[in-house]
């Protein structure tokens, strides 16, 4: 290794995870419980995993009680696969949802607080696109904690997997890859409290490190969301899926662009523009409010275009109102607490008396590593990958294709989680041991560039006008002409960054080299997108083309990328699975290339 | 024009390279609802790249940008400028990294440390209750969870912990304390006798002054001291 860096001894595991969101956790808890034996690592970034981004999920968890005398999983399957777009893969929204209710009893099982009427029954709240019956009224299908979902599972998962055992590296990232020929062996790893780098070497690895929403400059997702997955995969010359399905909710709190859950509208809240008129019934007559995200952040941002949006004076963004005056006292302190708290908190507005402003925020990426139904990492041509593992948001199955749906994506963390889990402990029965002669050379050459650089120019601005280009060339309404400028600038904002110089000098906890690494890596994922959004001459759920408003035939698959050297991107494509319209049978007509109207 | 405020911002710093520690003072122009991780932010992009600090989600939900502002324990997401000048009547904050643990580097704290104490008491069910009859899990009555519900909703935060006055050292802590009652509570965790052992220790409730300083401070609003209390009066045992 490179002299100017202090390099901590190897490390050996039988399965490193990297990431403790939901995804990791749930997935180290499903090995360990099986199999406790197993020596897992697990690696955040946060300083301790309880503080990953799934803790901030509020709204809820799709799932049917088998029980459910109205409500069915081929009900959920159908809005799922309408949700999507037509771009999701059945044989993986048929697998997840017919063992989601499972994952529910073995979170309860485990301490989960999920919330319960007073007869004992599990509490329930609909979110925009579940509904009966293949679109004939709403479903209530979300079960949740309060408004705190994703804290439970966190605090459920993490908790189960301390018990076993699990080894935690905090304040650590991921790097690099590990390969011996084709077979991934680990990862080098930075260790941010003691300014060192190590390799851990493992027999299989995972990786789980969630969204890349620092991509935009207005996200719901948390600052640590910086696409570093997908960045490590691309390094690796590994493909990463649909990058440009990216989705934007539409209720942001303006300025720091915190979500205001769909619960608030599912529970009575009302959009209104400027003039103080609801605009949702113009855009989804049936749905209105409840409408898909992609809808009503189209129909905000269009309602802002046409000069009904209000103007907020501190951040200078535009908005609309989101009305909740009317509910209920009950309604707003108890079911919706901590959201309707979040106005007060963090805009001083209180919903109760006043509008609350909101504006379409960028929230998910349904885009990701592509895998099989297993969680089992692909190349370019579709083989597995031995040894490398990718779920949660970071990568895609894909059980959301073009646009997820509300209360899917925690779903998707805790069975995505255990079938990965599952694999794993198959895998390792017969997996060759872990060595590998590569030293991290990759990662050594390019920390060496970042403390080399000599140029005055500020890591904060260059992000800063990153993030206004994405949103503003590639975010909710996109054009060929907008596409081009973004992949122009990218390029000119890689030069801008590589030049520039730090100013920290030591290691230990060198937030701002770090940030500059962060900033490669969100660049990387910046470039993907937009490339792939400009290679989709037509519109798919949340990839809006004004150029191309329809969904057309000839793009019915998976967009695959690969960059070998920055900018220069390969397209693939993946076919979509169809496999619930194949088998035939009763519903089959139902998931052929339906329209997506609400 | 939109109103502002001149802020200063005094700031602890600690640099582990040369083991130096100083305060640096950081001028500004806010708005009112800049948070100050905003200002945080402002500051590594507009006048000094080298200041490390803490967050992740940056909106109150996961207690790690804690910092001690003015004196007091609380999470830098949730403080507004206006807030913060109205509050402690100054436009003049003196900023400290959380005391519950050994500093990084300038607002940076070790919180695996910090987190040892909460491990201590096991946040997990440790011996699973027999689920009853014909049922394929344990369901907690809205009227059972009622009791303790506000006890599950720490983020461990650790503002408690830096706030109270019982020795860092000896205790460990408000919100260990709370998880342990957690378990305690929930009738799905069968082991009690170990939490009690835990909870009654010379590490365990009886540390506690009963000030309130917890309950004072938690940004989650959890009445801390009252689940305390009741632990010293033994009310936990359902
Ligand atoms: C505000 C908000 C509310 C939401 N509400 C809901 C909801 O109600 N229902 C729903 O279904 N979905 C919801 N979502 C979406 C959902 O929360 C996320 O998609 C999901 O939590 C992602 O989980 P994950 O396990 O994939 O990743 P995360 O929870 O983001 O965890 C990623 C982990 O990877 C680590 N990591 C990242 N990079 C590295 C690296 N280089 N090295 C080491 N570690 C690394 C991080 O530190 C972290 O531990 C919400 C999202 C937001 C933003
Ligand atoms: S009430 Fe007890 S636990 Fe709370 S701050 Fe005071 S001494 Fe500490
Ligand atoms: S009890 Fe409150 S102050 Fe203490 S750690 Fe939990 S959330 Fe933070
Ligand atoms: S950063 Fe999560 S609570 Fe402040």
């Amino acid at each position: 290794m490179n002299r100017i860096f202090k390099k901590g001894p190897d490390f050996y595991c039988d399965l490193l995870i990297i990431g403790t969101g939901g995804a990791g956790l749930r997935c180290a808890t499903e090995v360990l419980e099986k199999r406790p034996e197993t020596s897992v690592m697990a690696l955040t970034k946060v300083s301790h995993p309880q503080k990953s981004h799934t803790s901030t999920a509020q709204g809820g968890l799709a799932v049917v009680d088998p029980r459910d005398p109205v409500d069915k999983n081929i009900f959920h399957m159908f809005d799922t696969w309408k949700g999507s777009d037509c771009t999701a893969d059945q044989n993986i929204i048929k697998k997840i949802i017919e063992s989601s209710w499972e994952q529910i009893l073995w979170l309860e099982n485990r301490g989960m607080h999920f919330s319960r009427d007073i007869e004992g029954k599990l509490s329930k709240r609909t979110f925009g696109g579940h509904t009966l019956n293949f679109g004939e009224s709403l479903a209530y299908r979300a079960v949740f904690e309060a408004d705190r979902t994703g804290k439970g599972i966190m605090d459920t998962t993490w908790g189960e997997a301390l018990k076993r055992g699990i080894r935690f590296l905090t304040q650590s990232i991921a790097t690099e890859l590990l390969f011996t020929g084709n077979q991934c062996v680990g990862s080098v790893v930075f260790k941010q409290k003691e300014g060192e780098f190590i390799r851990i070497l493992s027999k299989a690895t995972i990786i789980a490190t969630g969204g890349c929403g620092q991509v935009f400059k207005v996200t719901t997702n948390c600052r640590q969301n910086t696409g570093d997955g997908l960045a490590l995969a691309l390094q690796a010359g590994l493909p990463v899926m649909d990058p440009e399905a990216v989705q934007f909710h539409p209720t942001g709190i303006v300025g720091p662009g915190i979500l205001a859950s769909e619960a608030l509208r599912s529970e009575g809240g009302v959009l209104r523009n400027k003039d103080l008129k609801p605009f949702m019934e113009r855009y989804a007559p049936k749905m209105k409010d409840l409408a898909p995200r992609d809808l009503v952040s189209r129909a905000i941002e269009t309602e802002i275009r046409q000069g009904r949006g209000v103007l907020n004076p501190d951040h200078g963004i535009y908005h609309v109102w989101i009305d909740l005056r009317h509910l209920s006292e009950y309604v707003l302190d108890m079911k919706l607490g901590e959201i309707s708290h979040f106005f007060n908190k963090f805009v001083n507005i209180n919903p109760k008396e006043e509008l609350c402003p909101v504006c379409p925020s960028n929230h998910y990426h349904m885009g990701g590593i592509p895998t099989t139904e297993f969680g089992e990492v692909q190349n370019g041509s579709q083989d597995t990958v031995p040894g490398l593992f990718a779920i949660g948001e970071c990568a895609a199955a894909s059980f959301h294709g073009f646009n997820r749906l509300a209360a899917n994506s925690i779903l998707e963390l805790i069975t995505m989680g255990k079938f990965a889990g599952e694999r794993v402990l198959e895998y390792l029965k017969e997996a060759p041991a872990e060595t590998s002669k590569a030293e991290g050379e990759h990662t050594l050459s390019l920390f060496s560039g970042y403390l080399e650089a000599q140029g005055r120019d500020s890591l904060g601005r260059i992000r800063e006008a990153m993030q206004t280009m994405m949103t503003g060339k590639a975010g909710v309404f996109r054009t060929e002409a907008g596409l081009l400028e973004a992949v122009e600038g990218l390029k000119e904002l890689k030069d801008r960054a590589a030049k520039t110089a730090l100013s920290t000098r030591g290691l230990i906890m060198n937030q701002e080299l770090v940030r500059r690494w962060e900033l490669d890596n969100l660049l990387t994922v910046s470039m993907v997108i937009a490339c792939a959004a400009l290679n989709r001459r037509e519109s798919r759920g949340a990839h809006y083309r004004e150029d191309f408003p329809e969904r057309k035939n000839e793009y019915n698959y998976h967009t695959l990328t690969t960059m070998e050297e920055s900018g220069r991107i390969e397209f693939g494509k993946r076919p979509v699975d169809m496999s619930i319209l194949e088998a035939g049978g009763g519903h089959a007509q139902k998931f052929g290339m339906i329209k997506r109207e609400y | 024009m939109a109103k502002t405020y001149s802020i200063t911002l005094k700031i602890h710093r600690y640099n582990p390279e040369e083991d130096r520690s100083w305060i640096q003072d950081y001028h500004m122009e806010a708005g009112r609802i800049l948070r100050f991780v905003d200002l945080f932010h402002k500051i590594n992009d507009e006048q000094d790249s080298t200041l490390a600090w803490n967050s992740s989600c940056e909106h109150g939900q996961c207690g790690t940008c804690s910092v001690i502002v003015n004196g007091k324990p609380l999470l830098a997401c949730e403080l507004l400028v206006e807030n913060a000048v109205h509050r402690f009547r100054t436009t003049t904050f003196i900023i400290e990294p959380l005391d519950v643990a050994p500093v990084i580097r300038d607002l940076m704290v070790d919180m695996e440390k910090a987190y040892e104490k909460v491990n201590q008491v096991k946040p997990y069910i440790i011996e699973p209750a027999p689920l009853p009859v014909e049922r394929d899990v344990y369901p907690i009555t809205p009227n059972e969870l009622e009791l303790y519900v506000n006890a599950t909703r720490c983020i461990n935060c650790f503002c408690c912990a830096s706030a109270c006055i019982s020795s860092h050292k000896s205790f460990l802590g408000p919100n260990a304390m709370l998880a342990a009652i957690v378990r305690v509570m929930d009738p799905r965790e069968q082991e009690k006798e170990e939490r009690f052992k835990v909870l009654y220790s010379d590490q365990g409730v009886y540390r506690c002054h009963s000030t309130q300083a917890c309950t004072f401070v938690c940004p989650k609003e959890i009445d801390v001291a009252h689940f305390i209390a009741l632990a010293k009066e033994g009310a936990i045992k359902l």
